[in-house]
């Protein structure tokens, strides 16, 4: 068929391009994209391999420690009633304090019950997989850590996961359910709950950094005893909506210390308190302690004297 | 005596051994305060609002007061003893010339006094920094009251800690169970360590008044704020005793029971 019949004008530039020159480039940079592809295929199913790996070793790490504490069922119960004493105890003195004062810093009962609701869940989900920082410092103070690291698995991997908390696992779903029956309450919308979920998240990646960190210091100075229940008494901070602090406490535990980015930020995106942007730098945010944290981890191992052993 | 004044120094730089461990404490102390601080900051934003029958300077004076009250009835060394009891190594102490009870609570004062010293200090920066109304009590009567309330109810913590460590002679893995249920749980959210217990219906009010804890914070610094009568006051300080001769009665015969079951396992 005649070009010009199909009153096609083709550009002087394609009438000059050398065809054949434009096949063999073609070519290699389809071999190179294959190439792309096979590489990214070899290690993606090289991460879900290794995820694969971890996941069966945490699952028998945690099948331990349920094991261990149900040899020990008088005293999982004691502690099981405790926490949820305390927990019952602090929500009835909230619940009476709002109503008898009409609004805590603007927000009502139901919307203060729910801040409680979230640093909760945050807190036990962290406490429930994060256990073993608990456990960490006598395993420095003594060497032993040496043991594990010479074992075929990331150190930061045992030392942080290695021994869930059955306890705080079964508190879990009943705190679920009131943080549904409660949220179902203040009417969010499909994209304030999507908001919400994404920074409950965040809290807990913010969470995972300040246990990373925790770790990290222990190997330098020897202590995460206290520095841990330091961070549990900083992070009670968010028991409340951070607006009942003044300034410039509420900024530094809002962005410095970030309990308030942690706990209240969530809350007030279901309420619909927080714009896009605040939601986007909040995850900046969680991104970049992450990194920082294990940044450390790596700066602290190498410091690591082995001690005791 | 001049053994437990040797108990009382030995004890006093045991504490002080261990600075980062103290410091650490006592940063745990301000940090509940904070929290507690500007709860009630914020329910009294408006200064002339009065709530659960508290205005703005006492329910503040409430919250500094518990940095004193918690360090003088609250804070205490004996907690060790169930786990000791647990593990068997009471024995040695049992053995020595020294009274047991008069060993811990011996103790137990030189671990208090090192605690006020403290709270002194960290009120006073915390009160540089928050610039409070502070309810300043100058009534005689109430201070002398609030003294007697006090001493009260450091002992009942005493005893009730030991009883709480005889229940390791029966079921020695529950040593830890058993204090965190008391201390970290009973004691702190019903002695009013946390929060007034006038935020509290007056029916549960008047349920926590037939139990022990209310006599160990909430009631000594209600006497100090002059928000009960001088009779209502020496009424509670008597219910306070009865408690105190009642749980005195219940740690005599658990460790006379206790110390007759009492293998020394692991010792």
């Amino acid at each position: 068929m005649d070009k010009k019949s199909l009153n096609i004008t083709i550009p002087d530039f394609f009438q000059k391009l050398d065809l054949s020159r434009l096949s063999v480039l073609l070519k290699r940079s389809t071999s190179k994209f294959a190439q792309k592809i096979k590489y990214f295929i070899f290690n993606f199913s090289f991460i879900v391999a290794r995820f694969r790996y971890y996941f069966e070793l945490w699952m028998k790490m945690t099948r331990n420690s349920f094991m261990v504490l149900l040899a020990q069922k008088r005293l999982f119960f004691l502690f099981l009633i405790g926490k949820l004493l305390r927990f019952i105890l602090f929500g009835v003195f909230l619940i009476f304090l709002v109503k008898g004062s009409g609004s805590l810093a603007g927000y009502s009962v139901n919307e203060s019950i729910f801040f409680f609701l979230t640093y909760n869940l945050i807190d036990v989900i962290s406490q429930f997989l994060y256990r073993e920082v608990y456990r960490f410092r006598p395993l420095v103070v003594s060497g032993d850590l040496d043991l594990i690291m010479t074992k075929p698995y990331s150190t930061l991997f045992r030392v942080l996961l290695g021994g869930v908390d059955l306890i705080d696992f079964v508190t879990i779903l009943p705190l679920v359910v009131l943080l549904i029956y409660f949220g179902s309450m203040l009417d969010p919308t499909f994209i304030e709950l999507v908001y919400f979920l994404i920074l409950t998240l965040n809290g807990l990646v913010i969470a995972t950094a300040f246990h990373i960190a925790v770790l990290s210091l222990g190997i330098i100075t020897y202590e995460t005893d206290h520095v841990i229940w330091i961070y549990r008494d900083l992070t009670s901070l968010g028991r409340l909506p951070v607006d009942i602090y003044k300034q410039p406490l509420r900024a530094i535990i809002t962005y410095l210390i970030p309990v308030g980015l942690m706990m209240s930020f969530p809350v007030r995106s279901l309420l619909g308190l927080m714009p896009f942007w605040g939601v986007a730098g909040s995850l900046v945010f969680g991104s970049l302690l992450i990194i920082l944290s294990i940044k450390f981890w790596n700066f602290s191992v190498l410091r690591y004297r082995s001690a005791g052993s | 005596m001049e053994k437990f004044v040797k108990i009382f120094k030995i004890s006093a730089q045991k504490e002080l051994a261990y600075r980062s461990n103290f410091i650490m404490w006592r940063i745990r102390n301000i940090l509940q305060i904070f929290l507690i601080f500007f709860l009630w900051d914020s329910v009294f934003s408006e200064p002339q609002k009065t709530i659960f029958s508290y205005d703005r300077p006492k329910i503040l004076t409430y919250v500094f007061s518990l940095l004193f009250v918690r360090a003088i009835v609250l804070t205490s060394q004996a907690t060790e003893i169930s786990g000791q009891v647990a593990r068997g190594d009471i024995s040695s102490l049992l053995l020595k010339p020294v009274g047991f009870f008069k060993y811990w609570l011996t103790r137990d004062v030189s671990k208090k006094i090192i605690n006020v010293c403290f709270a002194f200090f960290e009120g006073l920066i915390l009160y540089l920094i928050l610039k409070p109304q502070i309810y300043i009590q100058t009534n005689p009567i109430y201070l002398l009251l609030f003294m007697i309330s006090l001493i009260m109810a450091f002992f009942i913590f005493y005893f009730l800690v030991m009883a709480n460590n005889s229940i390791p002679f029966w079921v020695p893995e529950a040593a830890w169970g058993v204090n965190f249920i008391l201390i970290s749980v009973l004691v702190e959210f019903l002695s009013g360590a946390v929060f007034p217990l006038n935020v509290l219906p007056v029916y549960f009010q008047n349920l926590l008044s037939y139990t022990p804890f209310p006599y160990l914070v909430f009631f000594p610094i209600q006497i100090y704020l002059g928000n009960f009568s001088y009779i209502y006051a020496i009424k509670g300080i008597i219910v306070s005793g009865v408690w105190l001769f009642l749980i005195c009665l219940l740690v005599k015969i658990l460790w006379d029971k206790g110390l007759r079951t009492y293998q020394a396992q692991g010792s």
